[in-house]
């Protein structure tokens, strides 16, 4: 997650995209990004395998296209992946990636999920 | 289908099969989001279920597919049912439906139990895949496609022996990164590599802040971001 909000805010800067990070924990904020909303609906439907799962994706499609729902569908699926990856080997977060992000994990509060030392 | 430089046949039909999916019809999208996958998708997909089905470093294809129905089980909910060691169910099920629970002592203590770490690495290498195509159809409110049948064949055995220990809880090739996670066993490594390029990003692509396909990069990373954050992965 670290490493994943640590790029959106960089890609945001980058792209000169505006972006509240305080969605990424709290998806009742809105994110800034277009299709925001929809896509933060879309992961957290899919991931509870909701019934409502389809209107979640047609929300997306109206809103980004089919493009947009599928890529985001594949990047859902991935990292259902890497995260089941990196919590089975405790990939750790490197010291400097922690320093770089200090203030991100403090705000977001995700020191609570670090367990690669246990 | 190419798959490690030659033809193979899975007997699936991920294009051609008409899904039967309760609520989709309202929308009327099933036909067209069928028809926006990419064909890098599909050609993943298949390989996925292809090299799933046949023999990996140290399991056999019928083994990989009971790994493969057993975290369909955990996902689900349902009781495990497969004739695998039990260290095998149990860390399939925990990797499945409970990754975040994982820890140190919890590997530890499978190694103890007789799933050795090349093992225990290629299980999740299966688990993760399938989780990943699973979902990937599931976001869409499409149908799971059915496992495969086995293919025949014995285990390669080939287990990197330049892999070593390092801050992660297995060893691996070149010191502990992401990209390496599952490098004891290469051929998982690889797989696992295939995959990510269609489904996000290759490796390389994820160096260019600026990369835009259906998604634009904060688009894709904010999608990023909240899966790891529902899924409590730290990292």
């Amino acid at each position: 997650m670290l490493a994943h909000t640590g790029m959106l805010s960089s890609s945001s800067e980058k792209t000169n995209t505006p972006v509240d990070l305080a969605a990424v924990t709290d998806p009742s904020i809105d994110p800034l990004i277009p299709g925001g909303t929809e896509l933060l609906r879309l992961v957290d439907e899919a991931l509870a395998r909701s019934a409502d799962i389809s209107r979640a994706a047609e929300a997306v499609r109206t809103e980004l296209g089919p493009a947009g729902l599928i890529d985001a569908a594949g990047v859902i699926g991935n990292y259902q992946m890497m995260n089941r990856v990196a919590d089975g080997t405790g990939i750790p977060v490197g010291k400097g990636s922690r320093l770089r992000n200090a203030e991100l994990i403090n705000r977001l509060g995700l020191d609570r999920l670090d367990h690669t030392d246990g | 289908m190419t798959t490690l430089g030659r033809r193979v046949s899975t007997g699936s039909s991920w294009c051609a099969r008409v899904p039967e999916v309760i609520g989709v019809k309202d929308f009327g999208m099933m036909d067209s989001i069928k028809t926006s996958i990419r064909s890098d998708l599909i050609e993943s997909f298949e390989r996925t279920w292809a090299t799933l089905a046949g023999p990996g470093a140290v399991w056999t294809g019928a083994e990989r597919l009971k790994i493969a129905a057993e975290t369909r089980r955990a996902r689900d909910g349902l009781p495990p049912e497969s004739a695998l060691p039990d260290g095998a169910i149990e860390a399939t099920r925990l990797l499945a439906a409970d990754p975040a629970a994982a820890r140190r002592s919890w590997v530890e203590n499978l190694a103890a139990g007789g799933l050795d770490l090349p093992r225990y690495v290629e299980l999740l290498g299966v688990v993760g895949r399938l989780v990943a195509v699973d979902t990937f159809y599931e976001a869409l409110g499409l149908p799971l496609e059915p496992l495969p049948g086995p293919r025949p064949g014995v285990p390669t055995g080939e287990i990197a022996d330049d892999a070593r220990p390092g801050r992660g809880w297995v060893p691996m090739i070149g010191g502990t990164s992401i990209n390496q996670a599952l490098s004891l066993v290469p051929s998982e490594n690889e797989e696992l590599e295939r995959l990510h390029g269609p489904m996000y990003l290759t490796f390389e692509q994820m160096s260019d802040l600026t990369f835009t396909r259906g998604l634009t990069r904060p688009q894709m990373e904010l999608v990023a971001a909240r899966t790891s954050a529902v899924n409590e992965c730290f990292y």
